[in-house]
């Protein structure tokens, strides 16, 4: 079965069997089956990876619109305690560290005591397109669908250290939400920013995403959003704010989520990289969201080929399509800018000419001239970001 | 940590909670005050007054075949995540595999023996192997 086969079958069979609580499935014998959809709270149906904790994708389709809905935006968690269940009255974010005067702020006083911005801005996971890494890596094998774009609105983590008077000397500045570890043995997820990197004025705390109170999956009550960056550092359910005198370390920043420091972080299977850094900001990449793969073209007829584009907030300034597998290459036409941080959306037209499979390729650059990849790999499956192929069928 | 956890309750341990869904109430202090829309949208888009926001995580879990170490694999691997974890990898080398189980137990402090790890390794071949012991990339963190 294509996957349209299977999407129209979910369709068929109704929301009910997708969603409902306690099911049981002997997904052993479906190792390679297509992937299935659920609905998990507050959520829409999104390709399953994992379920506790759980571990979402949004279906390529949600990237035609340009901001991600709230409830197909991917969910990604990394300690089973994950928070299901807030009370506002109670609830605080905690400031405090390497500071004058140590903060508790419910989420209404964020809301009301500080002066709000709005931020357009992708929010990729780190290991987005992992199973396309060849040799495969363990880890989260999504497809493209674990980034999303959306409006973020909140205050900038600088109004808040400012009211929070940093002593001098303040380096990092770390960030923990309200998951906790199955084990204590389990490190707690917490990521770090350099003070100057918190205090840009753009890294925020989001109260709100597209004008909307935050999924709990993706958050709620609140969230870091760090423009640009990929998405470990978008702590979720924000509670702490902890400004350090010293480089920030733990296990989530000295042993994971690191990559090799070289261009793109790429390194050999065979020559494993020995000096490493943080993963940081995104690289340049595109993603096809037209024509569908299995859609069948007819010869003569136009088609449009659409796509999505980004980086970590220089600006897509060109994106080439190719309809030969690479052969050649021809520009396409770029919506306009609606965020330095936010995607941008590319088409093309296109008649095919004749009956036959055809490879469409499509390749980014970015204000600095930074491009995609030809080849790419590590061993964690981060920052994928070789230019795509699609193959389409013209009958 | 009492400041963390207050008001806050956590999906650990399997134990779904049965209680009802609310969104957030969001105050109307900031009503009329020039507040950018945002935040005027974000009060209509509470569909509850409750200040408890509350959900109800899904169980969805696979269930797993009979075998060698499947005893080992459900009391030292399932108690800290699904065995989804498993079932979505692609098939990996044994290498591969045991890499994983002792990076669970090295790095995360599952509660196996060196013994316990070769034969939950053994399990994870038998039902998501790849034929062979040929070298296989070996897991790193975060991922």
């Amino acid at each position: 079965m294509n996957r349209r086969g299977f999407l129209q079958l979910i369709g068929a069979t109704g929301v009910a069997l997708m969603s409902s609580c306690n099911r049981v499935s002997s997904v052993v014998g479906a190792l390679s089956s297509p992937t299935e959809l659920v609905r998990f709270p507050e959520k829409t149906e999104l390709m399953l990876l994992t379920d506790r904790p759980p571990q979402l994708e949004t279906p390529i389709h949600y990237f035609r619109q340009d901001l991600t809905p709230n409830e197909a935006f991917f969910v990604r968690w990394h300690l089973e305690g994950i928070p299901i269940s807030v009370d506002l009255r109670t609830f605080r974010l905690n400031v405090g560290g390497h500071v004058r005067q140590p903060l508790q702020l419910s989420v209404d006083e964020l809301q009301s005591q500080f002066e709000p911005i709005s931020i357009i801005a992708v929010n990729q996971c780190s290991g987005n397109s992992r199973s396309f890494f060849e040799p495969r890596v363990p880890g989260g094998q999504w497809k493209h669908g674990a980034v999303g774009n959306a409006k973020w609105t909140g205050v900038p983590v600088k109004s808040i250290l400012d009211r929070a008077q940093l002593k001098s000397g303040a380096v990092d500045v770390s960030f923990n939400g309200l998951d906790v570890p199955p084990l204590p043995s389990v490190s707690d997820f917490v990521k770090a920013l350099s003070i100057d990197h918190a205090r840009d004025g753009d890294v925020m705390i989001a109260y709100a995403m597209n004008d909307q109170s935050l999924p709990m999956v993706n958050g709620f009550p609140l969230r870091l959003v760090v423009p640009g960056w990929y998405g470990t550092y978008w702590v979720k359910a924000l509670s702490n704010i902890t400004v350090l005198p010293q480089a920030f370390s733990n296990f989530w920043t000295d042993k994971a989520y690191r990559i090799p420091n070289a261009p793109n972080g790429t390194e050999s299977p065979k020559d494993l990289a020995k000096d490493t850094v943080p993963i940081n900001r995104f690289n340049v990449r595109s993603i096809f969201v037209r024509p569908d793969p299995d859609e069948i073209l007819r010869p003569g007829m136009p088609t449009e080929i659409e796509g999505i584009a980004f980086d970590s907030g220089y600006g897509i300034r060109r994106v080439e399509v190719s309809t030969d597998g690479g052969a050649n290459w021809t520009d396409a036409r770029l919506d306009p800018e609606i965020g330095k941080y936010s995607w941008r959306r590319w088409r093309a037209s296109w008649i095919p000419r004749n009956r036959g499979q055809y490879r469409l390729m499509a390749r980014a650059t970015n204000a600095v001239g930074e491009t995609q990849s030809k080849e790419q790999w590590n061993r964690s499956g981060f920052m994928w970001n070789v230019i795509q192929q699609v193959d389409v069928k013209v009958g | 940590m009492t400041a963390k956890t207050k008001g806050v309750v956590f999906s650990l341990g399997l134990a779904a909670l049965l209680v009802s869904c609310g969104r957030p109430s969001n105050t109307s202090k900031e009503a009329g005050q020039g507040i950018p829309n945002a935040r005027m949208e974000l009060m209509r888009d509470s569909k509850s007054d409750s200040p408890v926001h509350t959900i109800v995580m899904p169980h969805d879990e696979p269930a797993f075949p009979p075998g060698p170490g499947r005893d080992e694999f459900v009391a030292a691997c399932v108690v800290c995540h699904s065995p989804r974890y498993i079932t979505m990898q692609p098939r990996f080398s044994r290498s591969t595999w045991l890499s994983e189980v002792n990076k669970m137990k090295d790095a995360y402090g599952a509660h196996i023996s060196d013994e316990q790890a070769l034969r939950i390794t053994e399990y994870l071949v038998s039902i998501n192997g790849k034929a062979g012991t040929g070298q296989g990339p070996k897991g790193t963190y975060g991922e």
